[in-house]
C-alpha cells in the first residue's frame, strides 16, 4: 500500500479536491479522508471520475445506522457523481475509507465501496456506501466535492495505491 | 516494499471462466489476512450470486455468520449457524446485471494462524444497475470458523454459476509491529 498524494484543506475552505494524473501502475486504489463542511446543515460528499459529472453515469446505494434505526437507500442517475460520506458542520469530522478495485481495467465498470461515519456525542451515523460509474475507462483522476458549502479547514484526503502479487 | 499490506497471491480469472478460485500454501508468517474481491459469475436469471467460501477444504458444519444487508430500499439483519461454508462475498451475475459490472468486497481475517477459532469480517457491495433487483446490495458480515487449525488455504465458488473472466481475487498479509 503506497501513498500517492495527500490534500489538506486550508483556511477559507474549498468546494472540491481533485487527485489528477493517478498512476496506472497499481491494481487497486484506496481513498482515506476526514472531512467537515462549512455549511449550516448536514451534507454529503460526491465522488466523480475523469471529470465526468453526467448524473446518468452514476448510481449509488447506502446502508446506514443512525444509533436508533437502520435504513437503506439509493440515488440512481440523479447525482453528478457518487453520493457518499455524510458530513456535518459540527466539531465532528466525518471519516471515510473508500476502495476502488481494478481501477485500470477497461473491461469493467467501476464499483466503489466506502465505510464512512461520524459521532457527535449524541448524534452520528455509520454507513456502508456503494457506487457505480457506468464507464469502462481507467480512472485517471478523481474528484471529491461537497454537496453544499465548502470543505472546512483541516479536512484531509489521502490517496493510496495497492499492488497485487 | 510495503509491509502494511503485503501482496501474497492474486488470481485473475481467464477466458472460459473458473468454477473455483483457491489460494493455497498461504504463508504462516503474517498476523492477519486481507482479501479483496472483484467478481462476476455466469449465474442465469439473477443479477447477483453468492460466493461460497471455505477454509482448508473444510466442508463440515463449522461455519456461522451474522449479516446486515441493505438493498437500496430496506435493511435486514440475519444469522446462519452451524453451516458448511461462509457466504460473506458476492458477485454480480450475467443473468440480469448490466454487462461489465463487478462486485467489490474486502474480507479481513485476523489471527489466522491462531489455535483459537477464527473470526472474519466482510464488507461487500454489488452494483448491478438493474432496477428489478434493487440495483444493489450493501452488506456487512461477521463470521466464525469454529476450527483451531491455522488457515492455510481459502476457496471461493459461485453458488449459481462459475466465475467470469476478469474476476479478480487479491490476497494480502498484514504484519504487526515488531515482526
Amino acid at each position: 500500500m503506497y501513498p500517492i498524494a495527500t490534500t489538506t484543506v486550508g483556511s477559507g475552505g474549498v468546494s472540491s479536491i481533485t487527485f489528477s494524473s493517478i498512476p496506472q501502475t497499481f491494481t487497486h486504489l484506496q481513498l482515506r479522508g476526514t472531512a467537515q463542511s462549512t455549511g449550516g446543515g448536514n451534507t454529503y460528499c460526491v465522488l466523480s471520475f475523469n471529470s465526468d459529472t453526467t448524473s446518468s453515469h452514476y448510481n449509488d446505494h447506502y446502508l446506514t445506522g443512525t444509533g436508533s434505526t437502520v435504513v437503506s437507500g439509493a440515488d440512481v442517475g440523479t447525482v453528478p457523481g457518487m453520493a457518499y460520506n455524510n458530513i456535518t458542520y459540527t466539531t465532528s469530522f466525518g471519516v471515510q475509507i473508500t476502495d476502488l478495485l481494478d481501477y485500470t481495467n477497461t473491461n469493467k465498470y467501476k464499483t466503489m465501496r466506502s465505510i464512512t461515519g461520524y459521532d457527535a456525542n449524541g448524534s452520528g451515523q455509520v454507513n456502508l456506501h456503494s457506487g457505480l460509474w457506468l464507464s469502462t475507462s481507467a480512472i485517471t483522476s478523481l474528484t471529491v466535492s461537497v454537496a453544499s458549502g465548502n470543505f472546512a479547514s483541516g479536512s484531509t484526503f489521502q490517496l493510496y495505491g495497492i499492488t497485487t502479487a | 516494499m510495503s509491509v502494511f499490506l503485503q501482496p501474497l497471491q492474486t488470481v485473475t480469472v481467464g477466458s472460459g471462466g473458473a468454477s473455483t478460485v483457491t489460494f493455497t500454501s498461504i504463508p504462516q508468517t503474517y498476523t492477519d489476512l486481507v482479501v479483496m474481491v472483484s467478481a462476476r459469475t455466469n449465474r442465469a436469471t439473477y443479477a447477483l450470486d453468492e460466493l461460497v467460501m471455505t477454509f482448508n477444504g473444510n466442508s463440515s458444519s463449522v461455519y456461522s455468520q451474522t449479516n446486515l444487508d441493505g438493498n437500496g430500499s430496506s435493511a435486514v439483519s440475519g444469522r446462519i449457524t452451524s453451516t458448511t461454508q461462509f457466504t460473506t462475498t458476492f458477485a454480480t451475475a450475467d443473468g440480469a446485471a448490466t454487462s461489465n459490472t463487478f462486485s467489490n468486497s474486502t474480507q479481513y481475517i485476523p489471527n489466522y494462524t491462531s489455535s483459537n477459532y477464527k473470526q472474519i469480517i466482510s464488507d461487500a457491495t454489488i452494483e448491478s444497475n438493474v432496477s428489478s433487483f434493487g440495483y444493489a446490495i450493501n452488506t456487512l458480515r461477521a463470521g466464525l470458523f469454529s476450527s483451531t487449525a491455522p488457515i492455510t488455504s481459502i476457496s471461493w465458488t459461485g453458488i449459481g454459476g462459475q466465475l467470469d473472466q476478469y474476476s479478480k481475487f487479491s490476497l494480502y498479509g498484514v504484519l504487526r509491529q515488531g515482526i
